[in-house]
């Protein structure tokens, strides 16, 4: 654990008060969160300084008005490093990654179209997962949509294809 | 050269070289690809909306059915999740049954996935080989739980079937019979000029860009990085086995292919020795129904490279947010960084040289990389690359 | 029988098509056709192209991509053409009846001719559907 521990010291002295909390709640395991406008800076000092090179991926969990975005990022394959931050449901925006980890493109498209989160400066954030006739503003992955309401958008879909 | 007008090639979704749906658009200039479209959403299922409306219990099974070639290591990672978040431990004796079966399934899909990669070269004598003694291992896996694909193993708290004692003679039996067929294959691999013709330096991927495009598991190896989450973060039993991560620095589909061959021998050697001290016990602990507030990231080498589930509980019986990230959504941009500016005649081999596996993927995303500049080329680059040719 | 229905029973050639599932049916149907199995003793072969093809074997539910794409190749194949539809996914939907993504079994979309059950079926199951539907197909 103590190199998990120095890891979250040094990341307190860099981010000082934009750290809200670090946890490590076991072996490999460190769980960061961040203020939202410090997500860059974090990022870049993650990536370049302490070597977390690897974006293992990007979750988007909505907690209900707030939307938390996740970044399980992987020190050369060992230490997983989780840095959350949480945005507003009405205007869910953050930078993108894409310039320090060039991985993660598809990642944050998969978060914008399930979640509706904006990553600024994203090469192209058009629609992805969900067919090309899936209604603007339904995220499925938000706790607002029930399945059958989803469902009742799946057998619309369906009946007017029938129609036509 | 080039020939000035470029072409657009669909490739898909319905494909004699995949046999699952995907859709890829080349636009090609002659003969070499210049940009790569992929478009895979046509397996998305919409497990992860799923798993929050079903029980613990319930999420055991449809883990399993995420993919039907790495069942085994959906399982094992959402079992050891919920594991952790009830802070229970699966006993010692599971734990290896767990490491037998998660490298039995290894064996199954790098097989699998060496005949289709000859088969993709035009090499069928090769695929039907392979697959001829890939039967082995299914055999094997009917033995100890009754179903050829989807064994249904693991459980929350151990496994769910044990492996007697006149299973591992038969085992055992079957693992000399199989490792005398993989060094015959690794020995055809290296020297067939067949092979030799079509996938030495084709689909190049050089470690930088690896790494940059955060690739995973075997295509990662082939371009010599050592990174293997069973060695960097043991699970299950892995911290008490000693085995070699096996690379290779060709950073073509050869080394993909050797990487491959190579980790089967090497999973031999782990099952023998799981199969030779695994512990006396009991093989599951029981669990609660509720599983109290918390949150997990588990991760696990599936053939395919790294798996990583994230699990939030509220305590209840369902999940709060279950994330699933298969390992072949993670190479993606690396494949499109491979295909480009390659041979059309190459692609498929070069598509299956990341084992490509849409039902894992499509659970979530499909892909645009057209206008991500970090790794399109411009026609100018492509040419110069050629006329040094 | 006539000429055209006695080749068609004789050597049936099959096209496979996954409509979403997880893989396992797909993987069991290419086993059916290596050396352990060895679907071809009996005349069929997988082809690629939908416009060769007299069976159309369908496997896994039917996302909501991939059903349009689904409809055109069954339009593309040849009369007289037959589906059968592969393990638990195909026929019902099964684990994934409820996603949001997924309509169903084939059966919405596509007329079924044979249906093979199981999760995934094995590979004799798989030649049993086939053989079945041959039977079906002379007595017509």
């Amino acid at each position: 654990m103590e190199k998990e521990n120095e890891i979250v010291e040094k990341l307190k002295d860099f981010l000082k008060e934009k750290l809200v909390r670090a946890t490590v709640p076991k072996k490999r395991r460190i769980f960061i969160y961040i203020k939202k406008d410090a997500l860059k800076d974090a990022m870049k000092y993650l990536v370049k300084d302490l070597k977390f090179k690897h974006l293992s991926t990007i979750t988007g969990v909505d907690l209900g008005g707030e939307i938390e975005v996740i970044y399980h990022l992987a020190h050369e394959g060992s230490i997983v490093l989780s840095i959350r931050l949480t945005v507003s449901e009405k205007n869910p925006s953050i930078p993108t990654i894409t310039d320090l980890i060039p991985g993660a493109v598809l990642y944050e498209r998969e978060v914008h179209d399930l979640l509706g989160v904006n990553f600024e400066g994203h090469p192209d954030l058009s629609p992805l997962v969900l067919p090309e006739e899936w209604p603007q503003g339904v995220y499925p992955l938000r706790k607002e949509h029930e399945l059958e309401h989803l469902r009742e958008i799946t057998s619309k879909k369906s009946k007017r294809e029938e129609r036509n | 050269m080039s020939y000035g007008s470029i072409i657009k090639v669909p490739f898909g979704p319905q494909h004699p070289a995949l046999k699952e749906p995907g859709n890829f658009l080349f636009e090609v200039d002659g003969e070499i690809v210049v940009d790569v479209k992929p478009r895979i959403g046509y397996n998305h299922r919409g497990v992860e909306k799923a798993f929050e409306l079903r029980t613990y219990i319930q999420n055991i099974y449809l883990a399993e059915r995420i993919c039907g070639i790495c069942s085994d290591a959906h399982t094992t990672c959402y079992t050891q999740a919920i594991e952790e978040l009830l802070g229970v431990e699966a006993p010692p004796r599971a734990r290896y049954i767990r490491v037998i079966i998660a490298e039995l399934e290894r064996i199954h899909s790098h097989a699998l996935w060496v005949g289709i990669a000859a088969h993709e070269i035009g090499f069928d004598t090769l695929f039907m080989y392979v697959w001829r003694d890939r039967e082995t291992v299914l055999d094997m896996f009917e033995m100890i739980s009754g179903n050829r694909i989807h064994y249904a193993m693991n459980t929350i708290g151990g496994v769910r079937r044990d492996i007697h004692a006149d299973m591992v003679s038969k085992i055992k039996k079957g693992l000399d019979l199989l490792e005398k067929r993989l060094k015959y294959y690794l020995n055809v691999v290296q020297t067939e000029q067949t092979i030799l013709k079509r996938a030495v330096g084709v689909g190049i991927l050089k470690p930088k860009d690896a790494v940059d495009l955060c690739a995973v598991g075997p295509t990662l190896r082939a371009s010599g990085i050592k990174n293997d989450v069973r060695v960097d973060d043991p699970y299950a039993a892995y911290d008490e086995i000693a085995f070699n991560v096996i690379t290779h620095d060709g950073c073509d589909v050869l080394s993909r292919i050797l990487v491959r061959c190579e980790e089967m021998l090497e999973s031999i050697k782990i099952i023998r020795y799981g199969l030779d001290s695994m512990p006396e016990g009991i093989i599951r602990v029981q669990v609660p129904m509720k599983v109290p507030q918390g949150e997990v990231v588990s991760r696990v080498e599936a053939p395919r490279g790294e798996l990583i589930h994230y699990a939030k509980s509220n305590g209840t019986t369902k999940p709060e947010r279950y994330k699933v990230r298969s390992p072949t959504l993670g190479n993606i941009p690396a494949l499109c960084k491979m295909l480009l500016g390659g041979y059309v005649a190459d692609i498929p081999i070069v598509l299956a040289g990341i084992d490509p596996c849409f039902a894992c993927m499509d659970r979530m995303a499909f892909v645009d990389v057209k206008k991500n500049k970090e790794w399109v080329w411009t026609m100018q680059q492509l040419r110069r690359k050629y006329a040094k040719k | 029988m006539n000429l055209f229905k006695w080749a068609r029973t004789k050597s049936p050639w099959i096209i496979h098509f996954n409509t979403g599932g997880c893989n396992g049916c797909d993987i069991e149907l290419t086993a059916a056709l290596t050396p352990r199995f060895d679907l071809e003793r009996f005349g069929i072969l997988l082809e690629g192209s939908p416009r060769h093809a007299d069976v159309l074997v369908v496997t896994g539910p039917v996302t909501l991509q991939v059903k349009d794409r689904l409809v055109r190749i069954y339009e593309q194949m040849p009369e007289p053409k037959h589906v059968i539809a592969t393990g638990t996914c195909a026929i019902s939907g099964a684990p994934f009846k409820e996603c949001y993504n997924v309509h169903g079994g084939i059966d919405i979309v596509l007329p079924v001719d044979a249906y093979v059950p199981g999760c995934p079926p094995k590979p004799e199951a798989i030649i049993d559907g086939i053989s079945k539907l041959i039977q079906k197909i002379k007595k017509e």
